[in-house]
Order: structure tokens, then sequence, then C-alpha cells
């Protein structure tokens, strides 16, 4: 499904330059749950960003479902993001002045009728367990709560790949395990494709696999 | 289709859920500029107003009929009067004989033939009193005395300008030493005739110092003054005064289409150096309308800016989750238009229901006149394209700026 050949990311010019990817290759599959791992720095965020097209790459290339992502131009790549692709932040990013069931449906908006959009994202929040939140604004659910509704969000268009940026690095222990169990169960019961970027070494038994970077390059010998 | 409705729903939740004070101050803004578009124009038209009005009101009327270039008299001058009344839209009619005459006062106290004393030259003109109340507002600004009555031979009405007193504003020695009402003024016309008139009134037209630098006694009388060379119904110009509303292009069209063999024409065609004037005043209007709509777009801009900056890391999660720019875009681009039409609405509302009234009741009591507010429907449209142009430049330029960053940039609020 995702098909990553000799990326590169390059922050600053000559001196100044940072290399924060150093020529990663990775593959990962339909419906895995992959977690990229590595010690602060080691560009797992960068990595998933690129492979997320919020950002671009210096060099190297990534295919999605065959397709080669990096040639596709701002509006097509809005386009795939919209159809294809589902985000989970690690700050709480849902828009304040829209309630929980709008911050749901605002990227199917665009996509479908009305009464889908609506029902499909009162649907997602019943299965993250907001089903009594809908009319909550941000402000008013805690932040376990609100980072469901942004996984909710992420799932509105049916992505194929969902990512996910140390989504649990701002909650409590008790709300980091419900988010993952969350992930597992979608994961497990609807074949989610999930790639979820994290430093919690308790994460990996969540997973199906790890990616461990280090330096800006996968770590195949990881000693942790 | 899509895109145009997540726009409108963006724009419409931002609004009705964002910053309240951020929107009641975004709109004051709009508001305030938008009155003081309206306002600062306004108060140079008055201005400009009120010299045109005060030339119609007391010099010239709204139509002007002289002799044609090799007449120095119109003939028949009656009759061209009884034509004019005919046409629909003019209200008043009034033939004058116009002349200057040497007038002196206090001349029983010279102690010779040479001795200047109180004493000039100014213009006289011949009227009749009831044709001209119809025609200039004199007879309204007359401070002492009387005005003049038909019958009336040997009185007189002078200008304040001429008269002299407390209330001239004119140099000393360019005015007689304040002439009473029921004393004896002395005119030499330039055909040598000499009579003496009893002050019947004095007038200040105020703001027309012009207007209160003429003597007038009636037609009758100056006819008799001149002679035989314009008895027989002549006059040297009349006057047209024209009802609200007539058009005075098409009323000369009329008057030129009577036949009469004269020069048909309008008043603004006499306005001499305060043609000059009204014209600076257009320009100064126009210069300090352009200014001031500067001046609030960029209040506006420093507002709207401010509140997008503070929205740059929603922007760039709407990016993220895959919504276009343009649609983002176009929801700050509604918001901008929605706060300009607001604006202009209640700055329309404060300018017509408050500040206008003020004005009509409390009129700027300025030297050339009382001046209240002209609203042109040029400076209203000016006034609400510039309030427009300002908020949606400041809406779409900031948002413009933030779409073209990368959007992890613009999620990390950098």
């Amino acid at each position: 499904m995702i098909s990553v050949e000799n990326l590169h990311k390059t922050y600053g010019h000559r001196l100044a330059a940072t290399h924060a990817l150093k020529g990663i290759d990775l593959e990962i599959e339909t419906g895995e749950f992959v977690a990229i791992m590595g010690r602060s720095g080691s560009g797992k965020s960068t990595l998933l960003h690129i492979l997320g097209l919020l950002d671009m790459p210096t060099s190297g290339s990534i295919l999605i479902d065959q397709k080669n992502v990096l040639n596709l131009t701002e509006g097509e790549k809005a386009r795939f993001r919209l159809e294809k692709l589902g985000y989970v932040f690690q700050e709480y990013s849902l828009l304040p002045e829209m309630t929980i069931l709008e911050n749901v449906y605002v990227p199917a908006v665009c996509l479908g009728s009305e009464n889908g959009y609506r029902k499909r994202a009162a649907e997602l929040l019943r299965i993250v367990g907001l089903g009594e939140r809908l009319k909550h604004y941000p402000n008013e659910v805690s932040g376990g709560e609100q980072q469901r509704a942004s996984i909710a969000r992420a799932l509105i268009n049916r992505p194929k790949i969902l990512f996910a940026d140390e989504p649990t690095a701002s909650l409590d222990i008790a709300s980091a395990k419900v988010i993952l169990e969350l992930f597992k169960k979608l994961n497990r019961e609807m074949g989610q494709t999930i790639v979820m970027v994290t430093h919690e070494p308790e994460d990996e038994k969540h997973v199906n696999r790890v990616i461990w970077l280090r330096d800006g390059l996968v770590d195949k010998e990881p000693k942790y | 289709m899509g895109n145009l409705k997540l726009a409108l729903f963006l724009a419409f939740k931002s609004i009705i859920k964002g910053n309240r004070w951020a929107l009641v101050l975004i709109i004051l803004v709009m508001s305030l500029s938008f009155a003081n578009l309206l306002l600062t124009p306004s108060i140079l038209w008055g201005v400009t107003n009120t010299l045109n009005r005060q030339q119609i009101d007391t010099l010239y009327g709204n139509i002007v009929i002289d002799p044609p270039p090799t007449e120095h008299y119109l003939s028949r001058a009656s009759l061209i009067e009884k034509k004019i009344e005919q046409i629909p839209g003019v209200t008043g009619v009034s033939a004058h004989l116009n002349s200057s005459a040497f007038i002196e006062y206090q001349w029983k106290e010279k102690d010779s033939p040479s001795d200047k004393g109180e004493s000039g030259t100014w213009s006289v003109i011949g009227i009749d009193p009831t044709r001209e109340i119809d025609v200039t507002t004199i007879h309204e600004h007359i401070i002492q005395g009387s005005y003049l009555d038909s019958n009336d031979r040997d009185e007189i009405v002078l200008g304040v300008e001429i008269a002299g007193g407390d209330r001239a504003q004119t140099a000393e020695f360019l005015r007689l030493q304040g002439v009473r009402i029921g004393d004896e003024v002395r005119l030499t016309d330039p055909n040598g005739v000499q009579r003496e008139y009893r002050v019947k009134g004095i007038f200040q037209a105020k703001e027309m110092t012009q207007a209160d630098r003429l003597a007038f006694v009636t037609k009758t009388e100056m006819a008799s003054v001149m002679g035989r060379t314009v008895y027989g119904d002549r006059a040297s110009r009349i006057l047209v005064r024209t009802g609200q509303g007539v058009t005075e292009s098409q009323l000369i069209q009329e008057i030129r289409s009577l036949g009469i063999d004269a020069e048909v024409r309008s008043w603004s065609e006499y306005g001499g150096a305060m043609g000059g004037i009204v014209s600076s005043f257009d320009v100064i209007a126009s210069l300090i309308g352009t200014i001031g709509l500067v001046v609030a777009g960029i209040v506006m801009f420093i507002v709207i800016y401010i509140n997008v900056i503070n929205k740059k890391r929603q922007i760039g999660i709407l990016r993220a989750i895959g919504i276009k720019r343009n649609v983002i875009v176009g929801s700050y681009l509604t918001q901008a238009i929605f706060y300009a039409i607001l604006g202009i609405v209640f700055g329309g509302l404060l300018f017509g229901y408050g500040i206008q009234p003020y004005f009509e009741l409390h009129p700027l009591d300025l030297p050339l006149g009382e001046v209240s507010l002209t609203v042109r429907a040029l400076t209203i449209s000016s006034a609400i394209l510039g309030i427009l142009t300002a908020a949606v430049l400041a809406g779409l330029i900031p948002v413009i700026s933030i779409t073209r960053q990368r959007i992890i940039q613009a999620i990390w609020g950098n």
C-alpha cells in the first residue's frame, strides 16, 4: 500500500543544513497497524508528515496504492488527503467554533450529501464513545474525548490510511489507553490501516509492527 | 457546490461562535470608518453647496439672461419676463437695471469739493421689489430698516459693506462710516446725474460679501436716472429662479427656444473666483476622502489581520485534513464581506440617524455661512466601494499568505 524509497529530508542550507531523513526505505501493507518509533530527533514525525503529504521530502519517492503522490499538484494533494488519508494530531486539533459533530463532518461537506455525512459522523462518534457529546463544543469535553473526536473526524471520509502523530502524548494514562484500544479496534474490526508515531515503549504491544528510526534512517537492529 | 457550501459553513461558524469582542471591534471599526468616509467629504461638499446656494440666492438666481455681445441692454424686458414666466418650472423672473454710482455720505460736512469725505463707487441695481423677492433672498437679509416697495423713488437699500458699521467686514477705508436708517446718501451716476436718497434698509447676506457690496433702488428710479437711453422697458440683465428638481440646462434650452435675442447662461458660468474656491474644495474633498479611505483600510486591515493570524493553527489543520486552499480563502473572504456589509449598515445608520440630523439642527457656523452636510450619491458609492475593497484586501492578504505556508508551519503556528 505504501512504498517509500530512498526518502531524504534536509532542513536549512549548507552549513546550517539538518538532515532529518537520510534515505528511508519502507513498505506498509493494507490493514497493518504500524508504529514508527525512535528517540527524539530520529525523524519519525518528519517521516509521518511526509507520508501524510503535509510536507515535501528533499528527494525520494512515495507510492500509495501504486500512485506516485509526490507528483501531485497542491490541489490534487489536498483532494488526496481529503479522500484517502486521515489525521490525528498530537495536540487537540478540533475547531473551537464547531460542535463535536460539526468538527467530525467538516471534511465530508465537500464530498457528500448532508444527511449522509451527518449520519455517518454521528455513527462514528458513537463508535468512539462520544454518542452523548454530539452538540458539545471542544472546550466542553476532556482532552481524551477531543482526541477521540479527532479520530472520528479522521475516519469520516473512509480513509485508506489513518496517520496519528503521537496521539496520546498530551493525554493522561487512562485516556491514552482508551485511544490505543480504539485504534486496535478500528484496525481489527474495520481493517483500518494505521500508521502511528509514538515514543511510548509500551505502545509497541498494541501494534502489528514497529518501524524503528535512528538518526534519520530505518534501524533494522534496534537495541532498546 | 460542496466547496462553496463548506466555505459558507466555515464563515458562518466563525462569525457565530468566534470571539465576540473581535467581531464587535471589527464591525465598530468598519462602521466608524464608513461614517467617517461619508462625513468628511459631506462637510466639504456642504461648504461648496453653501457657496453655490449663496450665489444663486443673492447674485444670480439659477439662470442669467444677458444682452447679446453687441448690445448694452435687453429690449422689451417685461415681455421677456412674461414669456419666461410661462415656462413650467420657473418660479420667479426679475429684470435688473445695473449701473455704478459714486456714493457719498455726510457730503454736506465736506470742507471743499476736492474733499473725498466718506465716499466710494459701488454697483447700484434697479429692481422691481415685488419680482425680486421671487428670485433672490436679499429681502430676507435686512438687518436694519426695511426692503424697497415698488413705488419707492427716493429711497435706497444698502449692503452692509457699503453702509459700514460694526457688522461690516471690509476695511474701514473701503466703506462708509456707519450709515443709519433715515440718513441720506448722494449718488452720482456715470452720466453726471446726481440724486440724494434716504437709506431705507441695510442688508447683510452674511456669507456673501460680494452681495453686501451692492445697493438697490427701484427699477423705475434707476431708469429715470439713466435717462432716455434706457427708458422704454430695457434691462441690463434678467435673473430667473427655478423650482426644486428642475434641470437648469433643460430650462436654458427652453428659454433659448423662445427666440429671445440674448445670452442665456447658468449661474455657474458667473461663478468667477467663487468657482475657483468651489473647484479647490472639490479637490480637497476628494483628497481627504481618499486619505480617509486609506486610513480606514489600514485600520481594518490591522484588525482583520490580527484576527486571521490568531487562527493560523486552525487554517493549518483545515488544510491538513484536506480542505482546499480556495475553500479556506473563500471562508475568510465571506467573513470580510460580512463585516464590511454590517459596517456599512451600522455606519450608514449612525450617519443617517445621528450625524446628519445633528448637523441639520446645529449647522457649522463658518465665516462663509452656515454649513450643513451635503451627501452625494458618489460619496456614498465611493465609501461603500472603499469599505468593501479594504475589507476584502484585509481579509484576503493574510489568509492567502498563511495558506501559502507549509501546512506544518501553520499548524505549529510559526
